[in-house]
């Protein structure tokens, strides 16, 4: 029967849209980047305040061997150097925290065991703000579906881009602030190296009498 | 009858919300240190995909010229092809038509030993099109247009991630500036103040009394 059939398939679909910890279905979202054998990969992002980030990662197992899969640690780490998150000798791993201050936030990645002399690739699925929300529980909570919600999505997403363009006006009047504070600066330091210029003179002609 | 059609008519909707909730694809932008080589993969669903994107060398430590080099960034495909090639730049928008699915490797190469950190955006969009309507009765022409919508919205959003590495690029040079005025500012009166100290010292020995005796 095609409602049957129909439904299963909605089932089977939604089952494997809810298993976020494997992705079955290959969704174009996360990042793929190469951790080297030894040091440290680092990515980083500028992040304002009070703004959620959500990220998960994993070891992609590229080679179809019996050697088991290369374990790697890793930490995210505030812009004061606050440790946020720190997990050693994983193939998997998630975490969420909202950000109470705004500057460089940094996750670094390396592989502990030195079993593993070439490099492991690793899944990085990072989301801030807007793309972090969960909008199936919006969606359960509303009571809203298909359309409705794909246009709700796309109102959160316009207010997101409001907010950024308020953010980067401030921003760039901020750098104006400090360029025209330079600038004026130079104008002072060049009007006061001459006159210090002429009053060392001066003092030279002074003292050599 | 009518009670199943009702059942199809909410299954359609739930499938073609999975469907499309699957299609939000959209990472943020992410920097990272370029020593040498760095690459980054993404994958691409579907052939005829638009990868778009954008990158900004922000922190670019240069003393002396100001004609940096930049960096060079290359796109290959799955098949080790070529897709997209951008030399000696600073930062650069780009996008491109995927030719097939699968993994494609995106590439920043530093010619120069000082590392330099890059921001990077890169998003995969993909519009249902024409002949997915036609295999899949439950996909309207308004969700293409729906689907097309939230592309474009993602474009101004990766334009203002485009602007915020420009401008963080600018406020590091802004910085630099700034450090470089005071510094040389600071040194210049030192310098001056002790070669003036100096001066004086060495003629007031030139012209004193024991010297003159000597001389005579």
């Amino acid at each position: 029967m095609p409602t049957v059939a129909a439904l299963s398939l909605i089932v089977l679909l939604l089952c494997l849209m809810n298993n976020n910890d494997h992705n079955m279905i290959p969704v174009a979202e996360a990042v793929w980047l190469t951790i080297p054998s030894t040091g440290t990969k680092c990515v980083s992002e500028e992040i304002q305040n009070n703004v959620v980030v959500l990220a998960d990662y994993h070891v992609v197992d590229e080679t179809v061997t019996e050697k088991p899969s290369p374990l790697i640690s890793a930490r995210v780490t505030s812009p004061y150097g606050n440790n946020l998150h720190h997990n050693e000798n994983v193939t998997h791993g998630q975490f969420a925290f909202t950000t109470s201050e705004g500057g460089n936030y940094m996750v670094c990645f390396w592989v502990d065991s030195s079993h593993h002399d070439a490099s492991t690739t690793l899944s990085l699925d990072w989301r801030i703000g807007i793309a972090a929300k969960d909008w199936e529980t919006v969606a359960k909570k509303d009571k809203i579906e298909g359309i409705e919600l794909d246009l709700r999505r796309l109102e959160g997403l316009v207010q997101a881009i409001h907010m950024k363009l308020i953010y980067l006006k401030k921003r760039e009047a901020d750098m104006r602030e400090v360029s025209e504070a330079t600038n004026s600066r130079v104008a002072w330091s060049s009007i006061m190296s001459l006159g210090v210029c002429i009053g060392v003179s001066v003092l030279q002609l002074w003292g050599g009498r | 009858m009518e009670k199943t059609l009702r059942r199809r008519h909410a299954a359609a909707i739930y499938m073609v919300t999975a469907l499309l909730l699957s299609l939000i694809s959209r990472i943020s932008s992410l920097s990272v240190t370029v020593n040498d080589v760095e690459c980054v993969y993404e994958y691409v669903l579907y052939e005829g995909d638009t990868v778009s994107g954008n990158f900004v060398v922000v922190d670019h430590d240069i003393f002396w010229g100001s004609d940096h080099p930049g960096i060079d960034f290359i796109v290959t495909s799955p098949a080790d092809n070529t897709v997209h090639t951008v030399k000696g730049t600073s930062g650069d928008k780009f996008e491109f038509k995927a030719p097939r699915s699968g993994m494609f490797k995106f590439c920043f190469h530093n010619p120069y030993s000082t590392p330099e950190t890059v921001s990077f955006y890169i998003h995969v969009g993909h519009i249902p099109n024409e002949h997915n309507l036609a295999k899949d009765e439950h996909l309207d022409p308004i969700n293409v247009k729906i689907a097309e919508l939230g592309e474009a919205l993602e474009s101004v959003t990766a334009e203002q991630k485009y602007l915020k590495a420009r401008d963080a690029r600018h406020r590091h040079t802004n910085e630099s500036t700034r450090k470089r005025v005071i510094g040389y500012t600071l040194g210049e009166y030192l310098v001056l103040a002790m070669v003036s100290a100096l001066q004086v010292v060495y003629i007031r020995r030139l012209f004193s009394k024991s010297v003159a005796y000597n001389r005579v």
